[in-house]
């Protein structure tokens, strides 16, 4: 094989994938959503339904609730994340056998797909639920109703916590991982010359972990941000987050609802794009560098 | 001294505390809840014991099985897929310079950080005309969409941490190059491939929403199934599909653990 | 036999499926023969797992034994979803290689598909067993005239549920709920429309505010939805504070609405199946002090249909398959496990069919057929549940 066709050759099935099934479902919904390329009716060309948006009051507060979700998410999973890797990494040092079973243990959430969590957390924390029967039992919650509102709730604490509870030892493997590429000799020599445990974790390993940190929890907020099944479960009838609502509004009986219902789609396909775009920038101030994406 | 030394041992407890909780909680509720009968508030333990919910899901005639083996045969076609696209891409971008890499790394993220749902909503309507919509097909090629940009990029890491020389040298010495795939290549960049694979499993075998647009209803994945199962108001039979959803990716990363760490 | 013969092979791919009018040239026998060996997709809302193991497990094997036909069940989570599959294959013009056969629909499903083509027909006139339906009660379905473009199947009447060792007397009306829920904050919930159930309980107060007006049932009035719609969105958004959760979020389902009464969130549950609270007394899910209850206005109930699609690709056993449903035969086992009112007139059954609907198990919760007879209303016009269902969300749920 000539060396300069190698490049064309290995890339393009993924070309294939990322810009005929990716960027072509991209254009057909753009087309769909401007009134061509239409189930129903003549085509014509219409920018009504991005105009629509903008006056849409469930659509705003949804995407006002799809970012406060996702960042908040994002944020928690992070404090918690590096939290734990933190403590195993020093931990170690302690005593490596004695970390190993609990660096196995937090992967174990890894494999558990979001909507699992979803269930779990519904039978954790809904008004009848474990933690509610725990109150009732300590004399706390005489009546479901008297109860926190932990699910289905104005602040979202059902949704975020089936986030959490996967993304924190996420991003904690992820930060794991770098720390263990940092040689112990490393670590020794910091120590040698007096550096406290705070000094080396602000001066040496933060830095090390901040990059990789970045990206991963880019991912997170993206992927919070389109969630779907968990806010299906977790979330209220009103507002719901944007995935609902993209898909309520598509499958909706009226075909008509659909031009609509893909300008929404790719309103929110957009919005987190911007929104990444202006993490990374955020983060590039922050961490100081420019981020490692994986 | 000495209290500073018991105070980061109590943080170090709790995060291993944590740690536990996130891991065992979960399997441990599912658990109880799928072998509870008629457990109401404020009951603390389930009153009474049963298998029913189990019965239910292994009876053929609840669909469940059915649903699971959808599952297991998407969520593998995806992953051989996925490999088998993401590998020569990965080499690549890993180690042959080229100049539209940057924009090829730019398409690589575009799926991961904007939903996906948007391009397949927008998809439908096309294979609605060639038939794909409410087949296995269909649903595995959109599965691909979110799968392959994350096997590529994590085969990326391992490429480039290759160790190329080990496969010049075995050339040298007169190997063939499907001898030094499988002696030399594939030996070094299992445990990369390994939790690729992984990944690329797990993403299919949790997707939801891109099952339901494109599967029309017509192809149940263990996922559809559950989520059916929790709104039927049968809590026991959730929690034994959820159980039974949980199990293979369990399995799988059990066994890719110590590579997922790094060691 | 030169009919049934060329239409065997419409088993598979021939399209455009055979004109209703082929059909009708035949006799009852020779449509069982040419439907013989043949598969039928039945597209079946899928929430009650009863239901879907008593079709899974008994009617597959019915229609096999009996009809070698083979039943494929096309579960479905909301019939819209099938309605929108429809009219996608019609756009991508994919005619004789539909994926369904026949669909059980009913209210603004069958409005839609009626008016954008999608379904086969007229074919009920062609089935023996319509006839043991009452002909003036099915020949609207939600104000469509029916026309034989689907046939009668089931009934469904909407009732609601107390706990008489928490509640003992339940609201005789619109106004006593509300006197209730005022006495007792918190404790009453509706389901979310578009959930039918949820959507059953705004038709009715429309009803109620729109004073039952005949005109409900004769197309769809501009001026009759305004002032009735007034005064039914004024007292849900009244009563919002004083409901479950203040109205921040509703029940998603009639199943979650029943957690929530078991679990003593709140005080009434609602359903469209008369027999649900006994049911839910049998499998242990309620306490055996809960009873069904109807308001003294009335209570609206339906029928529900079996239609078959355009593009079906067995028109022939599905009119089979449609045509067994809706035998005593078939619906009074199904009865036994599963509960509902029986559909037919009982003056069109044999004395022995009559006797095994008098045995059919009721359960201690369910009202007398008597009264939910007498306080049986029809629905009103689709064309109000669309524009209900749709102004509810801007007129209570988002303000």
């Amino acid at each position: 094989m000539r060396p300069a066709l190698r490049p064309i050759v290995t890339l393009a099935p993924l070309a294939i994938v990322l810009l005929g099934l990716f960027g072509g479902g991209l254009l057909l919904g753009l087309l769909q959503s401007v009134g061509l390329f239409a189930l129903t009716g003549s085509d014509a060309f219409t920018l009504s339904h991005y105009r629509a948006l903008l006056n849409d009051r469930e659509f705003l507060v949804s995407l006002a609730l799809s970012v406060w979700v996702a960042s908040l998410a994002t944020a928690v999973s992070l404090l918690l994340g590096v939290t734990m890797a933190t403590a195993l990494h020093y931990g170690s040092f302690v005593g490596a056998s004695r970390t190993r079973w609990q660096r196995t243990l937090l992967q174990v959430p890894l494999a558990m797909p979001h909507l699992s969590l979803a269930l779990v957390v519904l039978h954790l924390l809904s008004p009848s639920g474990m933690l509610s029967r725990v109150a009732y039992a300590l004399g706390l919650a005489p009546e479901p109703s008297a109860f926190p509102v932990l699910v289905q709730d104005a602040a979202s604490v059902g949704i975020l916590l089936a986030y959490v509870w996967k993304e924190a030892p996420f991003l904690a493997v992820v930060a794991l991982t770098m720390l263990t590429r940092v040689s112990r000799d490393f670590d020794d020599a910091a120590r040698t010359l007096g550096a406290t445990r705070w000094q080396m974790w602000r001066r040496v390993h933060l830095p090390l972990v901040a990059p990789g940190l970045v990206s991963a929890s880019l991912a997170v907020f993206a992927y919070v941000f389109g969630a779907y099944e968990v806010p299906l479960l977790l979330g209220r009838t009103y507002p719901a987050m944007l995935g609902v609502l993209a898909e309520r509004r598509f499958s909706s009986v009226d075909l008509i609802d659909r031009p609509a219902a893909l300008a929404l789609a790719l309103a929110m396909s957009l919005i987190a794009a911007m929104l990444v775009w202006v993490y990374l920038r955020l983060a590039r101030q922050l961490v100081g560098e420019r981020p490692v994406l994986f | 001294m000495p209290a500073r030394h018991s105070a980061s041992t109590i943080a170090r407890g709790m995060a291993a505390a944590l740690i536990a909780v996130l891991a065992l909680l979960p399997l441990a509720t599912l658990a109880v809840q799928s072998l509870a009968r008629l457990w109401l508030w404020p009951a603390l333990l389930p009153p009474a014991w049963s298998v029913r919910a189990w019965e239910d899901t292994f009876r053929i005639s609840s669909g469940v099985l059915p649903a699971l083996g959808n599952s297991l045969a998407i969520a593998m076609a995806v992953t051989l897929i996925s490999l088998l696209i993401a590998m020569p891409a990965a080499r690549t971008l890993a180690l042959s310079p080229f100049r539209w890499k940057s924009l090829v790394f730019f398409l690589l993220f575009l799926p991961i950080l904007a939903p996906p749902l948007a391009a397949v909503m927008g998809l439908h309507v096309v294979f609605l005309r060639l038939g794909l919509a409410g087949t296995v097909i269909g649903v595995v090629l959109v599965h691909l969409i979110p799968a392959i940009p994350y096997a590529t990029l994590m085969l990326v890491g391992s490429f480039s941490r290759l160790e190329t020389d080990l496969e010049a040298q075995a050339r040298t010495l007169g190997a063939t190059p499907m001898v030094v795939l499988r002696r030399v290549t594939l030996p070094l960049l299992a445990p990369g491939l390994a939790v690729a694979a992984s990944f690329a499993f797990l993403i299919s075998w949790s997707q939801y929403i891109l099952t339901l647009l494109i599967g029309s209803g017509q192809v149940t994945t263990l996922p559809l199934a559950l989520v059916a199962a929790q709104r039927s108001g049968d809590q026991s039979l959730a929690a034994a599909i959820c159980l039974l959803f949980l199990a293979p990716t369990g399995l799988l990363f059990l066994l890719v653990g110590k590579w997922l760490r790094g060691e | 036999m030169a009919a049934p013969m060329a239409l065997a092979g419409c088993g598979r791919a021939l399209s455009p499926p055979p004109a209703p009018g082929t059909l009708a040239d035949l006799t009852w026998p020779e449509i069982e023969a040419v439907a013989r060996g043949s598969a039928v997709r039945f597209a079946m809302w899928s929430g009650d797992e009863a239901r879907n193991r008593f079709f899974r497990e008994t009617v597959r094997a019915t229609l096999a034994r009996e009809f070698s036909i083979q039943l494929e069940l096309v579960p479905t989570a909301d019939v819209a979803d099938i309605v929108n599959q429809l009219l996608n294959e019609k756009s991508a013009g994919k005619a004789g290689q539909g994926s369904v056969d026949l669909v059980w629909i009913n209210g603004e499903n069958f409005r839609t598909t009626r008016q954008a083509g999608l379904l086969w027909g007229p074919f009920a006139h062609l089935l023996p067993n319509r006839q043991l339906y009452d002909e003036a009660l099915c020949a609207r379905d939600f104000g469509t005239p029916v026309d034989g473009m689907e046939a009668p199947w089931l009934k469904a009447q909407f009732v609601m549920a107390h706990d008489t060792a928490r509640t003992p007397t339940p609201p005789a009306g619109f106004p006593e709920l509300r006197a209730w829920m005022e006495s007792h904050p918190g404790r009453f919930a509706y389901i979310a429309p578009p959930d039918f159930t949820g959507s059953v309980f705004l038709r009715h107060l429309l009803l109620d505010f729109g004073n039952y007006a005949p005109g409900f049932t004769q197309g769809f009035s501009e001026a009759l939805y305004q002032e009735a719609s007034l005064a039914t969105f004024a007292w849900l958004r009244a009563v919002k504070p004083l409901l479950w959760r203040k109205g921040d979020t509703y029940p998603a389902s009639p199943q979650e609405l029943n957690r929530l009464f078991a679990n003593r969130e709140v005080d009434f549950t609602m359903n469209y199946s008369p027999m649900f609270a006994s049911r839910a007394i049998e499998r242990g899910e309620f306490p055996d002090t809960v009873r069904t209850f109807v308001f003294d206005s009335g209570t609206i109930g339906n029928y529900s249909f079996l239609a078959i699609p355009f593009n079906a690709n067995n028109p022939a056993a599905a009119v089979v398959v449609a045509n067994h449903l809706m035998a005593p035969e078939h619906l009074l086992p199904a009865m036994r496990v599963l509960g509902g009112p029986y559909p037919h007139r009982l003056d069109a059954l044999t004395p022995a069919q009559r006797e095994s609907v008098a045995a059919l198990p009721r359960g201690v919760a369910t009202l007398p057929d008597t009264i939910l007879a007498s306080r049986f209303l029809p629905e009103p016009d689709a064309a109000y549940l669309s524009r209900l269902e749709k102004d509810w969300r801007a007129e209570v749920l988002l303000r």
